[in-house]
């Protein structure tokens, strides 16, 4: 039809700038850690006892090693326990709030407000936050009676991070959820409430499927985050540390040693990694995250 | 205003309202009012180590390690007047001009963008959509070198209008994601009644789209704020003393000498204040949702 093919010309013309921007930042370090990922540098010594200095282009070698270490592994499974816990309580805990700073209520703007400077504070000094709260003789093992080393390594490193994490990023899912909620009409709930819904059945048909676009766009971009997570677990407890290193940290560790070549092989395998989390959720729930659903629905009613 | 936005108001709603629910019981009050004791449980809980920083903010460094911890004490603005001592109104500056700019450029980019991935059916939207995602899927940590070698060789090193770029790029994604999944809100009757106006494109977005889904673009501009202001890795490596941003600040005081929890947490409250402050704006956009937009 012509109004389609005006359409996607006029979708070309105000995609072109943003594509231009994005393929320059992010396209050339892609690549540039692809190459790298095949090669190794530094001076080594070559069959023949002669130094080699420089790039050399060894192949999938660095690949190789990074799946044979178990080190990889234990960074692999902290990504993605800390991925799936953190995401999920955040998602509870952010509906929660963009529910309470959607409510109608005293001191509203005092509770927005507050909800969302955890979020507004850089993860660096957050991250000392918690240790502050974490360490021996803190906060925590005041209120909880224990006695844990929160901030060393083990579980409780663990727990450190995933509630540190959750306090901060939870606000981030209520913002999103929030600016959801605010297109839904009062009328609808209007009329539910005539209907004499109660206030869980209004959440539960009402305003969960109407925000669920919103939710689902910020569980995607959470996770793409909270896979690549590093500086938190990094300030809160610390490199090398088994209990909390994630791929992220155990790559900038190898860029660290100057083993650019290895340190780039675990980028792009947790590159990958994302790719397929991030497709497998697309793939699932592509019609209410892309909005065919929704425009279907508006077609039939314009019809 | 013109007859064509009343029209617009009252397809708006049509539109959007759904059968409503068929409820059985009512035994709202009680579970309201649990809900709301719960509500404030989790803010206190959530709010603690805030207020915890705030108080140490205003204490002695000594006051600040007592065991146990005191509740009552002298309070002192000294430990704002050190952080500022040291510097922090440069850093701030260029966080701001960081942040507005690019923020400024994620709407400019992504508001076009995200109404052009709106506009169904579209050929490759997905695959457009799925390339910005993309690009948020490389850890930072592969990319620092390759942009730092860039930063290097168009002079951009220590330079603020590195950060705006990458800031930019870095928002773009999740904005444009965001924004479409408000646009996709809007009717498609408001939409061709200002077509039918002999609306512009410009105008048309304007004038019709933008003010329908403003609560929307106030939550990605507060999000694209956030999101620069506190962003660490970028910063840390491709700026010092010329172009740091506040979080390069606080981090370069840490490592100095030493870890000073009041001084610290004063200039961490002095860090997040300004985007406590944005946030409170932003708020008033973000109340003026769809049904208050489209009626005025």
């Amino acid at each position: 039809m012509n109004t389609t093919a005006r359409a996607g010309r006029t979708a070309a013309l105000l995609l072109s700038p943003t594509f231009l921007v994005l393929a320059l930042v992010v396209g050339y370090p892609l690549l540039a850690a692809l190459r790298e990922s095949l090669h190794r540098s530094g001076d080594e010594l070559d069959e023949s006892g002669f130094i080699v200095s420089g790039d050399r282009f060894v192949g999938l070698d660095n690949y190789a090693d990074a799946v044979g270490a178990a080190r990889f592994w234990t960074a692999f499974a902290n990504t993605t326990v800390f991925t799936l816990v953190t995401v999920a309580i955040e998602v509870v805990l952010g509906t929660a709030m963009a529910v309470v700073m959607h409510r109608a209520m005293r001191g509203r703007g005092l509770v927005r407000a507050s909800i969302l400077v955890p979020w507004a504070i850089p993860t660096a000094v957050s991250g000392l936050l918690w240790r502050w709260i974490f360490q021996a003789d803190g906060v925590a093992n005041t209120l909880l009676g224990t006695d844990l080393l929160w901030t060393s390594d083990g579980w409780p490193a663990k727990i450190a991070v995933i509630v540190a994490d959750s306090w901060k990023t939870a606000p981030f899912v209520g913002l999103l959820v929030l600016a959801g909620l605010q297109l839904i009409p009062n009328d609808v709930y209007e009329a539910a409430r005539l209907d004499g819904a109660s206030a869980w059945q209004q959440f539960r048909r009402v305003t969960l499927p109407l925000v669920k676009p919103a939710l689902l766009v910020a569980v995607l971009f959470r996770l793409l985050d909270a896979l690549r997570m590093f500086d938190l677990p990094f300030v809160l407890v610390g490199p090398q540390k088994g209990a909390v290193e994630t791929l992220s940290m155990l790559a900038w560790n190898e860029a660290n040693q100057v083993r650019y070549g290895p340190a780039a092989a675990y980028s792009v395998i947790l590159f990958l990694y994302v790719v397929v989390i991030a497709f497998v959720f697309v793939k699932l729930l592509g019609a209410d995250l892309l909005g065919e659903r929704r425009a279907r629905r508006r077609s039939e009613v314009s019809a | 205003m013109t007859a064509s936005t009343a029209s617009t108001a009252s397809a708006a709603s049509t539109a959007l309202t759904e059968d409503p629910p068929r409820a059985r019981g009512r035994r709202g009050r009680a579970g309201r009012a649990a809900l709301t004791t719960l509500t404030w449980v989790v803010a206190v809980l959530f709010v603690f180590p805030l207020v915890w920083m705030v108080l140490t903010s205003f204490k002695q460094e000594a006051d600040a390690y007592t065991d146990p911890p005191r509740l009552f004490f002298t309070p002192t603005l000294d430990q704002f007047a050190r952080v500022l001592d040291r510097g922090f109104l440069p850093y701030l500056g260029n966080s701001a001009f960081v942040t507005v700019l690019s923020t400024l450029f994620v709407l400019l980019l992504g508001v076009p963008a995200a109404y052009a991935l709106s506009l169904a059916p579209v050929r490759g939207t997905s695959n457009a959509l799925g390339f910005f995602l993309s690009t948020k899927m490389l850890p930072i940590v592969a990319a620092i070198i390759p942009l730092y070698v860039i930063a290097q060789n168009v002079q951009l090193l220590d330079n603020v209008w590195a950060l705006v770029v990458l800031y930019t790029a870095m928002n773009l994604p999740l904005a444009i994601w965001m924004m479409r999944s408000f646009f996709l809100e809007v009717p498609k009757e408001v939409i061709e009644a200002g077509q039918m106006d002999g609306a512009r494109l410009p105008t048309l977005l304007l004038r019709v789209v933008l003010p329908v889904v403003a609560p929307g673009i106030a939550a990605t501009a507060l999000i694209c704020v956030i999101f620069s202001w506190t962003e660490f890795f970028y910063a840390v490596n491709l700026t010092s003393a010329r172009a740091g941003s506040v979080p390069v600040f606080l981090v370069g005081f840490i490592t100095s000498e030493g870890l000073y929890w009041a001084q610290l947490s004063a200039a961490a409250l002095l860090a997040s204040l300004p985007v406590v402050i944005v946030g409170w704006i932003a708020q008033n956009y973000l109340v003026r949702g769809l049904s208050m937009g489209a009626v005025k």
